[in-house]
């Protein structure tokens, strides 16, 4: 029994609004058949906005939840970032859920609650609470992933997602207990101060340990060998789910690695480094080479989506303050453009019912607006120069071969010169291929205002951050900072 | 004496045994019986290590196991959802054979 | 040998052979049956190392409710029309990795001194265990709660019979 423990439940109350709503979700499309329709989005959405206002007062807070949890900038950070990719998420699906699924009260409550376990993955300083967290986020996913349970894929794809991340877990704590019987707790500060002495204390066990937990993470946020999943939860799971997969569950998974190596595994960093390393070229190199065999858009982006897993590996392996804040900043530039090319794509085919890259042709003439947002949002992601991906990425390879691992980045140029083809392909299905011959009776497609106004506000932040970057930059590095004071 | 070791030793058979049955497996559920064996091999290092291990809290590996039996329960509730959605739609869940999407 | 040495080995028996035996047989319900027999040696083990409220825990969910799920898991998908292991290429494989596998775990642990090995047990009450995982655990306790509410609806949502479909 520890007496000096600090349960302020204050320091929670952006997670009580989330899960609230998510309750009051629930209840409403239970009481109000009428309403329910066309008003739970923005009820939702109006939830979140509340929650993000509320998270916003913690700025500069320093504290923590009983050791269990950091209330400090990084957290406050994420908690802004994932309450922002649910807003948007919430926002794209509203057509889509109105006339794909069933159940939308419980969709949109699981999305809620699924935020509520990503920013506790990222305030984790523990690994116990990390884990129930990581569970909460995933549990939530497998149920989307199947949403869609009249189609055969969505099924098939939600079952093969939910024993793949099973196992995926067992790996991870079986890991867990190593580091727990190496280092006699579960606290990262306590696992820390237990390997101080440096690989002296570093034994075949924890290595053992440490791989499992490699292994298990590597599952969750897609990093090859361990990707297996991704292809098909993508191309299965209802399209703005897609776009919440590659966003949310990735980000999450970072914040809790970055959180658990820079807080626990900081004094054994030479023992893990090369593992680390080796994944990270693996997964850039396979993940994108892979993507130019696709045909479909959703695997087409699953592919493409672990050649940026890739990159963001590089940024724990060489881990740093300079290059966790360039991590952090690639991230949330990455999500910008993620959610801007998803949230084109969503409209697109809730006007066209296009799945495939051969879908698009003629989507200039058909719909001028998407077609421009997703070139944009494409060339992002290859790393163009005037878009964010470029500056972001340019910020990390940079830091990433300032701390010893310029072959790491030089790999990862050439693996972006590779991605450029496959999006070029996209591109020139845009713009080249003539539309079908639907197109002179149907003409331009119809798209409602409120995607309209999400897609330009998302390509909008695409060229902020590819233009302006110094706010973003210098936000990245206050937060960043906060890991390696302590 | 049982010693730490003798724990960690079961622990270890339990876990590959789990392993070799979720790779090999056919049936859905019997993937599901793999990864229980797993979680349950991994409870086993928690209490050996609870038991045996000098920490500042040595109860950390006992609530840790409690936890990890409640996912382990979840997990298998939202497996069977999902086996019984499967077999409705494809009369079939041979992991083999569920292969719309590409592995 | 000392009693508690006799019992452990007859447990870790018990489990062992249980568990190759999920493997082996070819029928899953009695697969399923193995499974459960390999859990409760488990529970066992928790008695032995003194931990009675987890093997407390271990006998009511493994033998009650997550058996009952597996078997009701396999008569509602006609499991046991299907052979346990099939002719594709994939258990070779599992076979190579899993043997791997232990052959590194039991290295792992044999060649490690672990640091912290007291070498006899600490005690915990069950008091203890209560007080704590109500205080200090409460956060994980809340959000394992949300778990399972994420899983029962969930379960609720993807599996209920829809009117469209019959």
């Amino acid at each position: 029994m520890r007496p000096d423990l600090n349960l302020d439940y204050a320091l929670l109350v952006p997670e009580y609004i989330l899960g609230l709503l998510a309750l009051a979700i629930i209840v409403i499309d239970l009481m109000m058949p009428k309403i329910r329709k066309d008003a739970l989005p923005f009820i939702t959405a109006g939830g979140l906005a509340v929650a993000f206002a509320v998270s916003l007062l913690y700025i500069d807070t320093d504290d923590n939840f009983a050791g269990l949890l950091s209330i400090d900038d990084y957290t406050t950070f994420f908690r802004c970032f994932f309450i922002a990719v649910t807003f948007v998420t919430v926002l794209a699906s509203a057509q889509y859920v109105q006339t794909h699924l069933r159940h939308p009260g419980e969709y949109y409550s699981l999305l809620v609650i699924s935020t509520v376990g990503a920013i506790y993955m990222a305030a984790a300083q523990e690994l116990l609470t990390a884990y129930i967290a990581l569970e909460l986020l995933s549990f939530s996913l497998y149920v989307l992933v199947s949403y869609a349970k009249m189609e055969r894929r969505s099924n098939e794809a939600g079952m093969k997602y939910m024993l793949l991340g099973a196992f995926a877990s067992a790996l991870l704590l079986y890991g867990i207990s190593f580091i727990y019987g190496a280092s006699g707790s579960t606290s990262y500060a306590e696992i820390a101060a237990a390997f101080e002495g440096g690989t002296e204390g570093f034994t075949f066990g924890t290595l053992i340990g440490l791989t499992l937990i490699v292994a298990g993470l590597g599952f969750k946020v897609a990093a090859v060998p361990f990707h297996m999943w991704t292809p098909d939860a993508y191309e299965g799971a209802p399209l703005p789910i897609t776009a919440y997969l590659s966003a949310t569950s990735k980000a999450a998974g970072f914040a809790l690695l970055l959180r658990l190596f820079s807080g626990a595994l900081m004094p054994v960093i030479d023992d893990w480094q090369f593992m680390l390393a080796a994944v990270s070229a693996i997964t850039m190199a396979l993940g994108n080479l892979i993507a130019i065999q696709q045909r479909n858009i959703k695997r087409l982006l699953a592919y493409s989506s672990i050649g940026q897993v890739g990159y963001m590996l590089m940024g724990i392996t060489a881990l740093s303050p300079e290059v966790s804040s360039a991590l952090l900043l690639h991230m949330t530039g990455y999500v910008i453009t993620n959610m801007a090319a998803f949230t084109a794509i969503i409209a697109y085919h809730n006007a066209s019912g296009a799945e495939d890259v051969s879908d698009f042709r003629g989507a200039s003439d058909r719909a001028p607006l998407l077609a421009a947002v997703l070139t944009v949002a494409l060339f992002s992601l290859a790393g163009m120069p005037l878009f964010a991906g470029f500056l972001t990425k340019f910020i990390l390879f940079q830091s990433v071969a300032d701390n010893g691992y310029f072959w790491l980045a030089a790999l990862g140029v050439v693996a972006s010169l590779v991605s450029l083809y496959y999006y070029l392909t996209v591109i020139k299905e845009m713009y080249v291929s003539a539309p079908p011959d639907s197109f002179q009776q149907e003409g331009r497609f119809r798209i409602p205002l409120i995607m309209q106004g999400a897609v330009i506000v998302l390509t909008l932040g695409v060229f902020f951050v590819g233009l302006y970057p110094a706010p973003l930059f210098e936000l990245t590095d206050s937060v960043a900072a906060v890991l390696f004071t302590s | 004496m049982i010693s730490l070791e003798h724990v960690l030793v079961v622990g270890a058979l339990l876990f590959s045994i789990g392993l070799f049955i979720a790779l090999s497996r056919r049936n859905a559920v019997g993937v599901l019986m793999g990864i229980e064996l797993m979680l349950n091999s991994v409870n086993l290092n928690l209490i050996g290590f609870a038991r045996f291990v000098e920490a500042p809290r040595p109860i950390d590996g006992q609530v840790f196991a409690v936890f990890v039996i409640t996912v382990a329960a979840a997990e298998a509730a939202v497996a069977l959802a999902l086996a019984v959605a499967v077999y409705r739609l494809r009369q079939t869940i041979d992991v083999d054979r569920l292969n719309l999407l590409k592995w | 040998m000392t009693v508690a040495e006799v019992v452990f080995y007859l447990l870790a028996l018990l489990s062992v052979i249980a568990a190759v035996g999920v493997v082996t047989v070819p029928n899953v319900v009695h697969a399923a049956l193995f499974l459960i027999l390999s859990l409760l040696g488990v529970a066992g083990f928790y008695i032995l190392l003194s931990s009675e409220f987890l093997a407390l825990v271990q006998v009511l969910i493994y033998g009650g409710a997550v058996a009952t799920i597996i078997l009701f898991g396999l008569m509602l998908t006609g499991g046991r029309d299907l052979p346990a292991v099939g002719p594709g290429a994939q258990w070779p494989l599992a076979l190579l990795v899993s043997g791997a596998l232990v052959v590194l775990l039991l290295t792992a642990v044999l060649n490690t001194t672990w640091p912290r090995d007291a070498g006899e047990m600490t005690l915990i009450s069950i008091n203890t265990l209560g007080s704590v995982l109500f205080r200090e655990w409460l956060l994980p306790f809340e959000l394992a709660s949300l778990v399972l509410l994420v899983a029962l609806i969930g379960a609720v949502v993807i599996s209920s019979q829809e009117e469209r479909e019959s």
